[in-house]
């Protein structure tokens, strides 16, 4: 009993100074308005029509309907935003964390000059910091020209771009932490720079990069900039679907609710099964940066 | 940043250290410094994309003519209105919630895993789900105002009140991510420091004015910094939410270059407009990181 007080004492950090109430009070409206939104997504989502115009709004549904997400994959082609939007996503984390894990593996441990290699890290730290929006002009131009409008792999090839820096960075870190003497000694035994990265230090690194690939995949399914720009019809994702329902008229209420529902709870059971990854990983992209 | 690691030199593996290379070389080139060079040489052009007609040399005629551009000069208004103010309270209302969440105790971590939602959703999804709670007429924020006998506003109709309505959803999405940060550098203190101040009967206040604050300044200016800089990069909440309006009252930088180079098509003008848009960021880059040079330096 005593031990278990001591433990939980030596790790209390606690310096509120505003008061015991004052805490209670912010931390339960933290929580309310934290959650509240999305029980107003998901509620909205099942309501029938005539609840979303109720006066009163109806906080608590009487009746349950599907007919939202009927519509949604009818009349609004939720499939194909989804189609899409795992498209692009599954394939930006591929791309991002097999070239980001090179282009790191070889700054670490790779053949050239100590200098140049900080150069190279220094590069990639500088092209973290530069707005996206940016290179819109010119990149929207170049696919232009180049007939790649409204194609999944420009948007991945965009989505790539923006994620390759974290990642390269991130995972610098997770090889760093390797022992230097298992590339010490399968050099000894003869093993090339290719073989080293595929048999020899990658799998041991196989959670980082994972772990690098889910951030990657939440980055790219929740980008919006680029899929509004790069796309027209055929490769539009569904963050670009669901800003489709808000017109000059109104909202188009039933169906963006169930569409949101679908854009938000992957990144959400995600993030519930890399949460300590999550943390670790987002500080360190934040403040190595 | 990188661990010197003695290394056997073998041309084969200079070979391979290159090709490992070359994919991010490729990407990056082609996504970033291309389109960066291409942009910067457009900015010198006339040139519109629906008209059938070359680009015209124009100089710095299309520098001049933004500067001479009152929705630009509002824009960029806005932007740093949007930007000190988004950020101040975010910095503030972090560091609070941080100090009040930095006990071990179930309940705490439990909070700490839900503030994770609101910043990982797409911003996208945060803008779709507050412009459906503050609906004039039918959303819930304006019905429980009225409910305690306040008018109903219009969040985003209201020209005078929509950049505060797009202040408020940046803070609901990214102080949590301050206060996560904040608190992971809190945590990361030796907790004899805060121990020995308590047994000697420091206030939470003292505890937190003369220990945590000083300690985790730097990583508070960091964080700071990202978020002004990323303040500048808001576009997908507004663009969900009121697309600028009403009228131009949250027209700001991102929102700008989209219009005038991808809507109107002014190739030329939009990529000067996007060449001030470096300049600017590269200068608030710079002086924070003076800042932070400066107080390293004060720390020894």
């Amino acid at each position: 009993m005593t031990k278990r007080l001591v433990k939980q004492q030596s790790r209390n950090y606690l310096c509120n100074f505003l008061g015991f109430p004052t805490r209670v009070i912010v931390l339960i409206f933290l929580f309310i308005i934290i959650l509240f939104p999305f029980y107003w997504l998901i509620t909205n989502a099942f309501k029938v029509e005539q609840e979303y115009f109720a006066s009163p709004p109806v906080i608590l549904p009487s009746r349950i309907t599907t007919q939202n997400f009927v519509d949604a994959v009818v009349k609004y082609d939720l499939f194909k935003g989804l189609k899409n939007s795992l498209l692009i996503a599954t394939g930006t984390s591929i791309v991002t964390v097999l070239a980001g894990s090179m282009a790191a593996y070889t700054l670490i441990n790779g053949a050239l000059p100590k200098k140049l290699k900080n150069v190279f890290a220094g590069w990639f730290l500088v092209q973290k910091m530069y707005p996206a929006v940016l290179v819109a002009v010119p990149v929207f131009y170049i696919i232009r020209s180049l007939h790649l409008m409204d194609n999944v792999l420009s948007l991945i090839l965009m989505n790539t771009s923006f994620n390759l820096p974290l990642v390269i960075l991130l995972m610098i870190g997770f090889y760093q932490e390797l022992p230097y003497e298992i590339e010490e000694q399968s050099m000894l035994d003869g093993c090339s720079l290719l073989q080293r990265y595929i048999y020899i230090s990658t799998p041991i690194v196989k959670l980082g990069l994972i772990a690098t690939g889910m951030l990657t995949f939440i980055n790219s399914w929740n980008e919006f900039l680029y899929a509004v720009i790069l796309t027209v019809y055929r490769a539009k994702p569904l963050t670009v679907s669901i800003a489709g329902f808000i017109t000059d008229k109104g909202l188009i209420w039933g169906p963006m609710a169930a569409m949101g529902c679908v854009v938000v709870f992957p990144v959400l059971i995600i993030m519930w099964l890399m949460q300590k990854d999550f943390i670790s990983g987002m500080s360190a992209g934040a403040l190595k940066g | 940043m990188l661990i010197s690691r003695h290394i056997v030199q073998s041309r084969r593996d200079v070979l391979y250290s290159w090709l490992f290379l070359i994919p991010v070389f490729v990407i990056l080139s082609i996504t970033a410094f291309i389109p960066l060079g291409f942009g910067f040489g457009l900015s010198f052009f006339k040139y519109k994309l629906n008209l059938q007609r070359a680009p015209i040399f124009n100089g710095i005629g299309n520098y001049i003519e933004i500067f001479q551009d009152e929705l630009f000069i509002d824009a960029v208004k806005h932007n740093i209105f949007f930007a000190v103010l988004a950020v101040s309270i975010e910095m503030s209302v972090g560091i609070v919630i941080a100090t009040m969440l930095s006990d071990d105790s179930k309940i705490t971590r439990l909070l700490i895993s839900l503030l994770m939602i609101p910043m990982i959703i797409a911003p996208v999804a945060a803008g779709t789900l507050w412009r459906m709670m503050l609906d004039r007429t039918y959303g819930i924020v304006n019905y429980l105002l009225t409910l305690v006998g306040l008018p109903a506003v219009s969040w985003i109709g209201d020209y005078r009140i929509a950049i505060y309505t797009i202040i408020f959803v940046d803070c609901w999405q990214f102080i949590p991510f301050v206060a996560i940060l904040v608190l992971s550098s809190i945590k990361a203190i030796p907790i004899t420091l805060i121990d020995a101040a308590r047994v000697d009967g420091a206030s939470p206040l003292k505890v937190f004015t003369r220990i945590v604050l000083p300690i985790t300044a730097p990583v508070i200016i960091i964080i700071a910094m990202i978020r002004f800089m990323d303040a500048f990069k808001v576009f997908d909440t507004i663009f969900v939410m009121t697309q600028g309006g009403p009228g131009t009252a949250t027209e700001m930088l991102p929102t700008y270059i989209y219009r005038q180079g991808i809507k109107f098509l002014r190739i030329g003008y939009s990529s000067a407009a996007a060449v001030l848009f470096i300049i600017s960021m590269s200068l608030i880059a710079w002086g924070f990181i003076h800042l932070r040079t400066k107080q390293l330096e004060r720390i020894g």
